[in-house]
């Protein structure tokens, strides 16, 4: 009972202080809601024999959704331990019953909130603003561990950044370095096709790949049947890893 | 008595700079340790090596344990430039703090004993700096801790604030909670400390009782009298059997009690000396930290506890001064 006390303490506590900085919780949703609007409505997808948007709008849909599954957590959690070092809230939160995977829960649990809200209004958006169809089934629940699951890896990953970046700016700049080309190459906007042939083998050593793969299988018509099973579970490995390298990153001495 | 805290021999360097360099220190349970020196001479770096946030070689050992084995729901710390997480209110941040204990405090009792009751509901960025570092030592205060490490607890608190602060901490350590702060008000350490430690270059130079202190290193109590005619004083003082010498326009008398000031001045009215002032100086834990430090300047004397009596250049005989009672250090302990 005091671990779940302690985890949602700090969850409390980051809810609130993050819902609190307008400016934070406007460019979280902004930033992939101006993406939709830009490439689901003012672009728009032009199915042709090849180029970039040249499939279905719908195919896009796991594309769209890296931008807050990939993003948010990077940065967030990355920038969250940044503040927390130059604070000194580490030196005191080390002196608290609260453990560094706690810590990492309870702002995952935050992150997941956030992003699921984001997830959200994309899938609306993309829905209302483009003439993207996604099959309705029970399948559709399965978005749940993916986008989840995902948000575990990232914040992995994102605290990873922020125990070595040594500064906020830091942080800020290696998340964008990393996130952007990890946003194109994951078979997320652009299909393997328009990637050289050497080039492929790489978009599997993207985490961001076995998402896409994943939620393409549940959203996007011409893929439903291909199995999600596999690039669950793929996640789910990579999740394990990358939040258990986060929570021995996250600073507890100095 | 048991000991709360012990370091033996602790040693730790940040690349080429040492910033403990073999301390020794044993503070025991219900004891209230300061630790003053300059900036840079380790204090910081000693309560982390205490807190168990910063690795160290030698042996430290906090309630019987080392720092990062001990039970946490024991200690409370108040790290030196500490900021809280933002966009909270004081009672959201005693809340928050309060929650990952197993058991903690009431939070409306915390933010009254450090006074925030009328301003928890405004966020910690609205806060004035004395109220966010008040907030602060609430947070520490959360876990009704048996050992409370306190960095720097009042800096930018005002006066009043930082007296319910000290009274808050005297009932504190009046109930038996061990404390080991750092601060650079020597007032403040002389008041709640019932003994202090002075750091310089990562090394503990002198440790003892702040009235130890001072009667080792202190110096002398120093009347110093305004007058035109100083050598005619002084030599009626020497008569008298003061240690009395002749400056520009006074007389330093050295080792002169509060109670010896009334019989300086009855010397001088009785030789027909007329004077401007007499400031009497008796040593205080500043003038500890001087002398060891080396920091105090030539000439420089710092005025612990200071009356200064005017007079009209008449002569003193027609108006004799009163003997100067009450003139004592606010050196509670």
């Amino acid at each position: 009972m005091s671990r779940i006390r302690r985890i949602r303490s700090e969850a409390v506590a980051a809810w609130h202080s993050f819902l609190r900085r307008r400016t934070a919780v406007f460019f979280t949703f902004f930033f992939p809601v101006i993406l939709v609007v830009i490439f689901g409505a003012l672009v728009r997808t032009q199915p042709t024999d090849g180029g970039l948007f040249a499939e279905p709008a719908a195919y896009y849909i796991p594309g769209y959704l890296a931008t807050v599954v990939l993003f948010t957590p990077l940065s967030r959690v990355g920038s969250e331990i940044a503040r927390h070092r130059d604070d000194n809230r580490f030196e005191k939160l080390a002196t608290t019953p609260l453990r560094r995977t706690e810590w990492l829960v309870a702002h995952t649990i935050v992150n997941t909130l956030i992003i699921g809200l984001a997830s959200l209004l994309i899938l609306g958006l993309v829905l209302l603003l483009t003439d993207a169809t996604v099959p309705v089934s029970g399948s559709l629940v399965m978005l749940v561990p993916f986008v989840v699951l995902a948000v575990v890896l990232f914040c992995g990953f994102g605290a990873v950044l922020g125990r070595l970046a040594d500064s906020q700016d830091g942080v800020i700049a290696a998340s964008n370095t990393i996130a952007l080309p990890l946003l194109f190459l994951s078979d997320t906007f652009i299909t393997l096709e328009q990637l050289p042939g050497w080039f492929s083998p790489l978009v599997e050593l993207s985490p961001l790949t076995y998402f896409a793969r994943g939620v393409r299988a549940i959203t996007y018509a011409p893929a439903v049947g291909e199995p999600s099973s596999g690039p669950l579970l793929t996640l789910t490995v990579l999740a394990a890893v990358f939040f258990v390298a986060g929570a021995y990153a996250i600073p507890r001495t100095d | 008595m048991n000991e709360a805290v012990v370091a033996d021999a602790v040693h730790k360097t940040y690349g080429d700079t040492v910033a403990l360099d073999g301390v020794d220190l044993a503070v025991a349970e219900g004891e209230v340790f300061g630790l003053i020196g300059p900036n840079g001479a380790g204090k910081t770096t000693l309560i982390r090596a205490l807190t168990g946030t910063t690795s160290v070689t030698g042996e430290v050992q906090v309630l019987g344990e080392e720092p990062t084995a001990v039970d946490a729901d024991r200690i409370g710390l108040l790290p030196q430039s500490f900021s809280p997480p933002a966009r909270l209110t004081a009672r959201e941040l005693v809340d928050y703090y309060a929650g990952l204990y197993e058991t903690a405090r009431d939070t409306e009792a915390v933010l009254a004993d450090v006074g925030l009751t009328e301003t928890a509901d405004s966020w910690y960025e609205t806060l004035s700096g004395g109220q966010q570092r008040r907030v602060c030592v609430g947070t520490a205060l959360v876990n009704d801790p048996d050992l409370l490490f306190l960095d720097e607890p009042t800096t930018g608190i005002d006066p009043a604030g930082r007296r319910a602060l000290w009274d808050l901490l005297e009932s504190l350590a009046a109930g038996g909670t061990t404390v080991v702060l750092t601060s650079h008000s020597m007032n403040e350490v002389q008041r709640l400390s019932d003994r202090v430690g002075l750091l310089q270059d990562g090394q503990l130079v002198a440790v003892g009782t702040p009235a130890d202190l001072i009667a080792d290193h202190g110096g002398q109590s120093r009347l110093v009298i305004g007058t035109d005619t100083d050598h005619e004083a002084a030599d009626a003082l020497q008569t008298a059997g003061f240690t009395a010498a002749a400056g520009a326009s006074e007389v330093v008398v050295d080792d002169v009690s509060a109670i010896d000031i009334g019989e300086a001045v009855d010397v001088l009215s009785a030789a027909g000396i007329s004077y401007d002032s007499l400031t009497w100086t008796e040593p205080s834990l500043e003038d500890v930290y001087l002398q060891l430090t080396g920091e105090r300047f030539e000439g420089a004397m710092t005025p612990g506890a200071s009356v200064v009596t005017e007079e009209p250049a008449e002569s003193a005989a027609a108006s004799p001064q009163p003997p100067v009672e009450g003139a004592s250090t606010g050196g509670d302990k």
